[in-house]
């Protein structure tokens, strides 16, 4: 009986012109999404590789310097592109790309597109993530409104109910046979996105990437049942085709366009971050409580030289083994480091608090649940943000603290002297590694549950109230 | 003796109006019985208790002696229902509209049976293959002839189902109807046509405000009579 009524209803949608024609522009947009999403991205990770190529060369091909010169001469860490990103831009957009990786400085990671591009990206770019996430449940809203409304409407459903068929499986037959329409729509772009990754060497050879790319279909198999269910329970419930489709309108309007914002500036009201000024300002403050490396006079940098002359029993730095200008800017390096992180810990809180209400907020608005997820399993959300942003201090921390245990090994009058460059080839350059799918999805609990919650929800007391429709 | 269509003391209530006021009816197998009355007499209300698309106040109907009201599934099976105005999916053709409400109720015919039981219908054969949309309230009517012959149900229950039709189609329904009642289907047609109930009908009843104020064979009248009869009681 179900299959019946599914195999109607997608005959009856295919043969409709305006669902056929909203539907051929769907695709075409989202094929257009998905081939200029895929070519922005090669783009941008052909540019970030050469730029990336380009400062490690320079790195390594630094004459003889000191070894402080080089930590401050420093080098670029370039955010490579995450693989599924040409899918949902996420974040991407407003993050930064580069970050510039130099002693006693942990500096933001900067260069974003959004600072980069006109003040229209403010309005939303047209990727795949934004035609599935807001343009397909339009075209679900278009394609169901009348499920049961317009049946009612016209008398079929009498005719229909008095072969024996349940209202609950008419209901079940018609979400079977739209959920098949949308598939005809969604399914070519997603197909060309396999293929296109399949195109390329290091993802088609990746499980990661094809787990990833495999739930993120899943993902938004849910999300588009949960809106075909709905319409089909408001069309049901509704006396009138045209009240059903002003409600779902509504209701659309409210859950992608309205409780986002909300959302977005409760999260900020409730939970203020600090801005760059001020970290960089905290940081500075509480660095000034350690060692400066720069400073001769520093007590503390007196008491750890008085410390080292002890330790190696000698009376005066001459006689030192080991430089102590390097010791101390080793010393430095670690404190800053401690203080920023401390202080990096607290703002990341901030966001964490924000992103969180984000994501709790999916319970009641799918939307505000398949955003998150789509971002995260296409690796362009705030979580794999932050991580490359710690890959890369990590990095630098150890390049430093390197150059600084270079510095020590030269001993006392290292300033007078250089290393030769053959020692900065030997150094290994920053290379990223992307976070595997079961740390993405760590972060991904709360909205993962919440779309399943409305899935299982609304089909069961969607389902129930179809049953108490009003027949006659 | 067990009726395939009874009601017993059947009342409905609506929030502003009693439709119905306790109807007591019984119907046999291949009995045609026709329900007459003005427009608000209770007619349509006793079909949609039958169809168990509305819940009785108080009292019970039966089809093939389940009671409709709690096994509103299960009544299906015995029941094919006509309208006054068969509407159908617009965007498949006849035949399409015939093999999907088959299936629906469980037959699953061939090409050719669903043509057959489209022409038996009268519908035209260069119309099986057109869509829904363009066919006329004749056409649409005939497949819903089609559909319910096709159900091989054991009662038939009729809403003004000649209203708008030519009399050549009217006549062809009403052959169909007397086809049907011999092999032993129960109708209960509601019509304003006192000739067709004349003409086809075993019985009649003729309704007023929610009662059946009168119950007579139609082989008892002629046709002069059951006007007579039924605007005595529409005055």
């Amino acid at each position: 009986m179900i299959r019946s009524i599914a195999q109607k209803e997608l005959a009856s949608t295919l043969r409709d012109r305006r669902f056929v024609v909203l539907s051929v522009l769907m695709l075409a947009l989202l094929l257009a999404a998905t081939l200029v999403g895929r070519a922005s991205y090669r783009t941008l990770q052909r540019e970030r590789q050469v730029a990336q190529q380009t400062v490690n060369d320079q790195f390594h091909h630094q004459p003889n310097r000191h070894p402080h010169r080089v930590a401050h001469y420093g080098s670029f860490a370039f955010r490579p592109k995450a693989g599924l990103s040409f899918l949902d831009a996420g974040l991407d957009s407003f993050t930064g790309t580069a970050v510039f990786l130099e002693a006693h400085q942990q500096n933001s990671v900067n260069f974003s597109q959004a600072q980069q591009a006109s003040s229209l990206i403010r309005f939303g770019e047209l990727t795949v993530a934004f035609v599935l996430q807001l343009l397909v449940p339009l075209l679900i809203i278009f394609l169901c409104f009348s499920a049961f409304a317009e049946e009612r409407e016209a008398g079929t459903l009498k005719l229909l109910l008095t072969q024996g068929v349940s209202l609950r499986r008419i209901a079940w037959g018609k979400i079977a046979g739209y959920g098949q329409a949308v598939a005809l729509v969604v399914l070519p772009a997603l197909a060309l996105a396999a293929w296109l990754l399949l195109s390329n060497e290091s993802f088609a050879n990746s499980p990661d990437a094809w787990a990833r790319l495999a739930l993120f279909g899943l993902s938004y198999v849910v999300y588009f049942f949960l809106w075909i269910v709905g319409a089909v329970v408001v069309s049901a419930r509704q006396a009138h085709a045209r009240t059903a489709l002003v409600l779902l309108l509504g209701c659309w309007m409210l859950g992608g366009i309205i409780l986002p914002k909300d959302t977005a500036n409760l999260g900020a009201n409730l939970f203020p971050a600090m801005t760059k000024a001020e970290l960089d300002a905290k940081v500075h403050e509480d660095a000034q409580k350690g060692i400066d490396g720069h400073d001769p006079q520093d007590q503390r940098s007196a008491a750890l030289k008085a410390n080292l002359l002890k330790k190696y029993n000698v009376d005066s730095e001459e006689k030192l083994p080991v430089s102590v200008g390097g010791l101390v800017m080793a010393e430095s390096e670690a404190y800053t480091a401690k203080v920023y992180q401390q202080h990096f810990a607290t703002l990341n809180q901030t966001y964490e608090h924000q992103n969180a209400l984000a994501s709790w907020a999916g319970l009641l608005n799918p939307y505000q649940a398949i955003r998150p997820l789509s971002m995260g399993l296409a690796g362009s959300d705030f979580a794999h943000y932050v991580h490359f942003q710690q890959a890369a201090e990590a990095y630098r921390y150890q390049l430093v603290q390197r150059l600084n245990a270079l510095q020590t090994s030269m001993g006392y009058g290292d300033k007078e002297r250089k290393l030769d460059a053959a020692t900065w080839r030997a150094i290994p350059t920053f290379t990223y590694e992307s976070p595997a799918l079961g740390w993405a999805l760590s972060y991904l609990l709360v909205p993962t549950l919440a779309l399943l919650l409305w899935a299982v929800g609304l089909s069961w007391l969607g389902l129930r109230a179809i049953d108490k429709t009003s027949i006659a | 003796m067990t009726y395939i269509l009874e009601a017993k003391e059947l009342r409905k209530q609506y929030p502003n109006k009693l439709a119905l006021r306790g109807l007591n009816l019984q119907i046999e197998p291949g009995e045609v019985f026709c329900l007459l009355g003005q427009n608000g007499a209770g007619k349509s209300t006793t079909i949609n208790l039958f169809l168990g698309f509305v819940q009785p106040t108080s009292g019970a109907a039966y089809i093939n002696g389940v009671e409709v009201a709690s096994n509103p599934l299960k009544i299906k099976q015995y029941l094919a229902y006509i309208s006054e105005n068969v509407m159908l999916y617009s965007h498949l053709t006849g035949v399409e509209n015939l093999a999907l409400f088959s299936s629906l109720a469980g037959f699953r015919y061939s090409e050719k049976e669903l043509l057959e039981y489209l022409a038996d219908a009268g519908l035209p054969v260069e119309a099986v293959r057109r869509r829904v949309g363009t066919y006329s309230k004749g056409m649409r009517q005939k497949v819903g002839i089609a559909i319910a012959v096709a159900k091989h149900a054991k009662v038939l229950l009729l809403d003004e189902p000649t209203s708008g039709l030519d009399p050549k189609a009217s006549n062809e329904f009403s052959e169909l109807l007397r086809r049907l009642s011999q092999q032993g289907t129960a109708v209960l047609m509601a019509t304003h046509d006192l000739f067709r109930a004349k003409e086809v009908g075993t019985r009649v009843g003729i309704m007023r405000e929610g009662e059946l104020v009168d119950v007579r064979p139609t082989a008892a009248l002629n046709a002069n009579e059951l006007e007579q009869l039924y605007l005595t009681y529409m005055q």
